[in-house]
Protein backbone atom coordinates (compact mmCIF):
# COMPACT_ATOMS: atom_id res chain seq x y z
CA UNK A 1 0.00 0.00 0.00
CA UNK A 2 2.90 2.59 1.01
CA UNK A 3 4.60 1.88 -2.54
CA UNK A 4 1.14 2.47 -4.26
CA UNK A 5 0.88 5.73 -1.96
CA UNK A 6 4.46 6.71 -3.14
CA UNK A 7 3.72 6.30 -6.74
CA UNK A 8 0.79 8.23 -6.40
CA UNK A 9 2.69 11.22 -5.00
CA UNK A 10 5.11 11.11 -7.59
CA UNK A 11 2.79 10.89 -10.63
CA UNK A 12 0.87 13.94 -8.67
CA UNK A 13 4.34 15.88 -7.86
CA UNK A 14 6.09 15.11 -11.35
CA UNK A 15 2.38 17.01 -13.12
CA UNK A 16 3.24 20.14 -11.31
CA UNK A 17 6.36 20.85 -13.37
CA UNK A 18 4.71 21.04 -17.17
CA UNK A 19 1.61 22.54 -15.37
CA UNK A 20 3.57 25.49 -14.35
CA UNK A 21 5.73 25.49 -17.67
CA UNK A 22 1.99 25.77 -18.99
CA UNK A 23 1.09 28.17 -17.16
CA UNK A 24 3.95 30.12 -18.39
CA UNK A 25 4.53 29.91 -22.01
CA UNK A 26 1.84 27.99 -23.29
CA UNK A 27 0.51 30.17 -26.09
CA UNK A 28 -3.43 29.61 -25.13
CA UNK A 29 -2.32 29.67 -21.56
CA UNK A 30 -6.07 31.34 -19.57
CA UNK A 31 -5.86 34.26 -17.89
CA UNK A 32 -5.67 34.44 -13.99
CA UNK A 33 -8.60 36.90 -14.26
CA UNK A 34 -11.59 35.92 -14.71
CA UNK A 35 -13.78 37.93 -17.52
CA UNK A 36 -17.19 37.17 -15.98
CA UNK A 37 -19.13 40.05 -15.23
CA UNK A 38 -22.76 40.02 -13.35
CA UNK A 39 -25.53 42.00 -14.81
CA UNK A 40 -25.43 44.55 -11.74
CA UNK A 41 -21.63 45.61 -12.86
CA UNK A 42 -22.12 45.22 -16.29
CA UNK A 43 -25.22 47.98 -16.22
CA UNK A 44 -23.36 50.32 -13.97
CA UNK A 45 -20.98 50.79 -16.87
CA UNK A 46 -24.03 52.51 -18.12
CA UNK A 47 -23.06 53.91 -21.94
CA UNK A 48 -19.75 52.63 -21.97
CA UNK A 49 -20.89 48.86 -22.28
CA UNK A 50 -21.84 47.62 -25.69
CA UNK A 51 -23.79 44.77 -25.28
CA UNK A 52 -23.45 41.88 -28.15
CA UNK A 53 -25.90 39.11 -28.23
CA UNK A 54 -24.22 35.54 -29.23
CA UNK A 55 -27.54 33.72 -29.03
CA UNK A 56 -29.51 32.94 -32.52
CA UNK A 57 -31.20 35.36 -34.82
CA UNK A 58 -34.85 33.60 -33.48
CA UNK A 59 -33.14 34.73 -30.09
CA UNK A 60 -32.46 37.86 -31.04
CA UNK A 61 -35.32 39.11 -32.91
CA UNK A 62 -38.06 37.37 -29.86
CA UNK A 63 -35.94 39.49 -27.42
CA UNK A 64 -32.78 41.00 -26.78
CA UNK A 65 -31.02 44.12 -24.02
CA UNK A 66 -31.93 47.13 -25.69
CA UNK A 67 -29.10 48.27 -27.93
CA UNK A 68 -27.32 45.07 -28.10
CA UNK A 69 -25.91 44.11 -31.38
CA UNK A 70 -26.39 40.68 -32.71
CA UNK A 71 -22.89 38.45 -33.52
CA UNK A 72 -23.55 34.65 -33.88
CA UNK A 73 -21.23 32.28 -34.58
CA UNK A 74 -23.51 31.07 -37.73
CA UNK A 75 -23.24 34.53 -39.46
CA UNK A 76 -19.79 35.76 -37.91
CA UNK A 77 -18.45 37.73 -41.03
CA UNK A 78 -22.15 39.50 -41.79
CA UNK A 79 -22.64 40.63 -38.30
CA UNK A 80 -19.03 41.39 -37.06
CA UNK A 81 -18.86 44.73 -38.65
CA UNK A 82 -21.63 46.18 -37.06
CA UNK A 83 -19.86 45.56 -33.73
CA UNK A 84 -16.47 46.47 -34.93
CA UNK A 85 -17.79 50.02 -36.19
CA UNK A 86 -20.31 50.02 -33.16
CA UNK A 87 -17.09 49.70 -30.99
CA UNK A 88 -14.48 52.68 -29.20
CA UNK A 89 -11.68 52.00 -27.51
CA UNK A 90 -13.47 53.71 -24.45
CA UNK A 91 -16.35 50.94 -24.42
CA UNK A 92 -16.23 47.47 -23.20
CA UNK A 93 -18.06 44.51 -24.46
CA UNK A 94 -20.34 42.50 -22.60
CA UNK A 95 -21.55 38.92 -24.77
CA UNK A 96 -23.66 37.13 -23.05
CA UNK A 97 -25.94 34.15 -24.62
CA UNK A 98 -29.17 32.36 -23.05
CA UNK A 99 -28.02 31.03 -19.56
CA UNK A 100 -25.73 29.93 -17.33
CA UNK A 101 -25.07 26.57 -19.19
CA UNK A 102 -24.77 28.38 -22.32
CA UNK A 103 -21.42 28.04 -24.40
CA UNK A 104 -21.65 30.77 -27.09
CA UNK A 105 -20.61 34.00 -25.51
CA UNK A 106 -17.89 32.52 -24.57
CA UNK A 107 -16.76 31.46 -27.67
CA UNK A 108 -17.63 34.80 -29.28
CA UNK A 109 -16.04 36.67 -26.70
CA UNK A 110 -12.98 34.34 -27.06
CA UNK A 111 -12.99 35.31 -30.78
CA UNK A 112 -13.29 38.83 -30.39
CA UNK A 113 -10.17 38.63 -28.23
CA UNK A 114 -8.22 36.43 -30.65
CA UNK A 115 -9.10 37.48 -33.98
CA UNK A 116 -10.60 41.30 -33.81
CA UNK A 117 -8.12 41.62 -30.91
CA UNK A 118 -10.52 43.95 -29.12
CA UNK A 119 -9.55 44.92 -25.61
CA UNK A 120 -12.04 44.78 -22.67
CA UNK A 121 -14.42 41.80 -23.68
CA UNK A 122 -16.41 40.43 -21.06
CA UNK A 123 -19.19 37.34 -20.52
CA UNK A 124 -22.24 38.23 -18.77
CA UNK A 125 -22.46 36.03 -15.97
CA UNK A 126 -26.16 33.79 -16.57
CA UNK A 127 -26.71 35.31 -19.77
CA UNK A 128 -30.11 36.66 -21.03
CA UNK A 129 -31.85 34.09 -18.31
CA UNK A 130 -30.38 36.87 -15.52
CA UNK A 131 -30.44 39.87 -17.24
CA UNK A 132 -34.77 38.63 -17.08
CA UNK A 133 -34.61 37.80 -13.67
CA UNK A 134 -32.71 41.12 -12.99
CA UNK A 135 -35.97 43.51 -14.95
CA UNK A 136 -38.53 41.60 -11.90
CA UNK B 1 -8.28 -13.37 -15.83
CA UNK B 2 -4.71 -13.19 -16.52
CA UNK B 3 -1.94 -10.90 -16.48
CA UNK B 4 -1.32 -10.03 -19.64
CA UNK B 5 -4.99 -9.46 -20.01
CA UNK B 6 -5.01 -6.76 -17.38
CA UNK B 7 -2.50 -5.33 -18.62
CA UNK B 8 -4.32 -5.03 -21.71
CA UNK B 9 -6.99 -3.31 -20.09
CA UNK B 10 -4.46 -1.03 -17.98
CA UNK B 11 -2.96 0.60 -21.57
CA UNK B 12 -6.10 0.80 -22.76
CA UNK B 13 -7.59 3.32 -19.92
CA UNK B 14 -3.40 4.44 -20.02
CA UNK B 15 -4.45 5.29 -23.74
CA UNK B 16 -7.61 6.89 -22.82
CA UNK B 17 -6.02 9.11 -20.31
CA UNK B 18 -3.44 10.13 -22.85
CA UNK B 19 -5.08 10.91 -25.54
CA UNK B 20 -7.71 12.91 -23.27
CA UNK B 21 -5.02 14.96 -21.29
CA UNK B 22 -3.05 15.99 -24.69
CA UNK B 23 -6.26 17.24 -25.79
CA UNK B 24 -6.74 19.16 -23.20
CA UNK B 25 -3.13 20.47 -23.00
CA UNK B 26 -3.70 22.52 -26.86
CA UNK B 27 -5.81 24.77 -25.29
CA UNK B 28 -5.64 25.04 -21.73
CA UNK B 29 -8.12 28.31 -21.82
CA UNK B 30 -10.77 26.67 -23.90
CA UNK B 31 -9.98 23.84 -20.97
CA UNK B 32 -10.66 26.42 -18.02
CA UNK B 33 -14.39 27.36 -19.44
CA UNK B 34 -15.39 23.93 -19.66
CA UNK B 35 -14.83 23.14 -15.81
CA UNK B 36 -15.96 26.43 -14.91
CA UNK B 37 -18.93 25.69 -16.70
CA UNK B 38 -19.22 22.73 -14.19
CA UNK B 39 -19.90 25.99 -11.59
CA UNK B 40 -18.04 24.03 -8.54
CA UNK B 41 -15.09 25.80 -8.78
CA UNK B 42 -14.53 29.84 -9.05
CA UNK B 43 -12.15 30.72 -12.13
CA UNK B 44 -9.18 31.13 -10.51
CA UNK B 45 -10.07 27.38 -8.86
CA UNK B 46 -10.83 26.24 -12.68
CA UNK B 47 -7.40 27.86 -14.20
CA UNK B 48 -5.67 25.93 -11.38
CA UNK B 49 -7.03 22.81 -12.81
CA UNK B 50 -7.27 23.43 -16.39
CA UNK B 51 -3.33 23.58 -15.61
CA UNK B 52 -2.37 20.81 -13.67
CA UNK B 53 -5.31 18.02 -14.42
CA UNK B 54 -4.25 17.37 -18.21
CA UNK B 55 -0.56 16.64 -16.98
CA UNK B 56 -1.73 14.54 -14.14
CA UNK B 57 -3.97 12.61 -16.81
CA UNK B 58 -0.63 12.29 -19.43
CA UNK B 59 1.74 10.70 -16.65
CA UNK B 60 -1.09 8.82 -15.05
CA UNK B 61 -1.95 7.24 -18.42
CA UNK B 62 2.18 6.68 -19.32
CA UNK B 63 2.23 5.04 -16.22
CA UNK B 64 -0.88 2.39 -17.56
CA UNK B 65 0.88 2.19 -20.60
CA UNK B 66 4.57 1.34 -19.50
CA UNK B 67 3.53 -0.31 -16.64
CA UNK B 68 5.75 2.20 -14.27
CA UNK B 69 4.43 3.37 -10.94
CA UNK B 70 1.17 0.98 -11.96
CA UNK B 71 -0.35 0.88 -8.51
CA UNK B 72 -0.40 4.51 -8.35
CA UNK B 73 -1.53 5.43 -10.99
CA UNK B 74 -4.51 3.21 -11.20
CA UNK B 75 -5.58 4.58 -7.86
CA UNK B 76 -5.42 8.02 -9.42
CA UNK B 77 -7.44 6.67 -12.54
CA UNK B 78 -10.26 5.79 -10.14
CA UNK B 79 -9.92 8.60 -8.23
CA UNK B 80 -10.13 10.91 -11.45
CA UNK B 81 -12.97 9.28 -12.58
CA UNK B 82 -14.74 9.33 -9.71
CA UNK B 83 -14.55 12.98 -9.57
CA UNK B 84 -15.75 13.44 -13.23
CA UNK B 85 -18.57 11.14 -12.13
CA UNK B 86 -19.70 13.58 -9.42
CA UNK B 87 -18.96 16.42 -10.94
CA UNK B 88 -20.43 15.67 -14.23
CA UNK B 89 -23.46 14.08 -12.52
CA UNK B 90 -24.15 16.56 -10.14
CA UNK B 91 -24.92 19.04 -13.51
CA UNK B 92 -27.84 18.04 -14.35
CA UNK B 93 -29.66 18.16 -11.31
CA UNK B 94 -28.14 21.12 -11.04
CA UNK B 95 -30.04 22.66 -13.88
CA UNK B 96 -26.85 23.11 -16.02
CA UNK B 97 -26.66 21.37 -19.61
CA UNK B 98 -22.02 21.26 -19.90
CA UNK B 99 -20.11 20.13 -22.62
CA UNK B 100 -18.00 17.45 -20.61
CA UNK B 101 -14.73 18.15 -22.11
CA UNK B 102 -13.34 14.96 -21.56
CA UNK B 103 -11.27 15.52 -25.04
CA UNK B 104 -11.19 18.88 -25.53
CA UNK B 105 -13.17 22.05 -25.94
CA UNK B 106 -16.92 21.65 -26.69
CA UNK B 107 -16.89 17.38 -26.27
CA UNK B 108 -20.28 16.52 -25.59
CA UNK B 109 -21.49 12.54 -25.61
CA UNK B 110 -25.09 13.20 -24.06
CA UNK B 111 -25.34 13.28 -19.95
CA UNK B 112 -26.16 9.29 -19.50
CA UNK B 113 -23.55 7.42 -22.25
CA UNK B 114 -20.83 9.31 -20.12
CA UNK B 115 -21.94 8.84 -17.11
CA UNK B 116 -22.34 4.88 -18.21
CA UNK B 117 -18.91 4.40 -20.14
CA UNK B 118 -17.17 6.74 -17.48
CA UNK B 119 -18.60 4.49 -14.88
CA UNK B 120 -17.61 1.12 -16.44
CA UNK B 121 -14.10 2.56 -16.77
CA UNK B 122 -14.28 3.17 -13.22
CA UNK B 123 -15.42 -0.43 -12.28
CA UNK B 124 -12.65 -1.63 -14.57
CA UNK B 125 -9.84 0.55 -13.02
CA UNK B 126 -11.77 -0.86 -9.53
CA UNK B 127 -11.25 -4.11 -10.67
CA UNK B 128 -7.74 -4.33 -11.68
CA UNK B 129 -7.04 -2.20 -8.40
CA UNK B 130 -8.36 -5.21 -6.37
CA UNK B 131 -6.37 -7.83 -8.57
CA UNK B 132 -2.95 -5.57 -7.77
CA UNK B 133 -3.86 -6.15 -4.12
CA UNK B 134 -4.71 -9.55 -4.10
CA UNK B 135 -2.83 -11.42 -1.80
CA UNK B 136 -0.20 -13.81 -3.87
CA UNK B 137 -0.23 -17.32 -3.45
CA UNK B 138 1.79 -18.97 -0.77
CA UNK B 139 3.61 -21.06 -3.99
CA UNK B 140 4.16 -17.45 -5.64
CA UNK B 141 5.26 -15.74 -2.63
CA UNK B 142 7.70 -18.49 -1.82
CA UNK B 143 8.70 -18.30 -5.39
CA UNK B 144 9.69 -14.37 -5.01
CA UNK B 145 11.33 -14.84 -1.35
CA UNK B 146 14.02 -17.35 -2.89
CA UNK B 147 14.37 -14.87 -6.10
CA UNK B 148 15.28 -12.06 -3.76
CA UNK B 149 17.74 -14.21 -1.73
Amino acid sequence: MSLAIRQCLTILLLAVIPAIGTGVWHPKRPSWQSDEVTVAVARSWGASALWVDARADADFENGHIPGALPLNEERWDDLLPGVVDAWDPGRKIVVYCSSLSCQTSRDVARRLREEVSLPNVFVLQGGWEAWEAAQK
Amino acid sequence: MSRSSQRIIAAGIGVIFLIAGMMKVLDPAAFAVDILNYRILPWTGAVALALYLPWVEIFCGAALVLHRGYRGALCIAAGLFAMFIGAYGSTRPRGLDVACGCFGHGAHRGYWPLLIGDGLLLAATLWLLKAEFRPLSPVIRAGREERAG
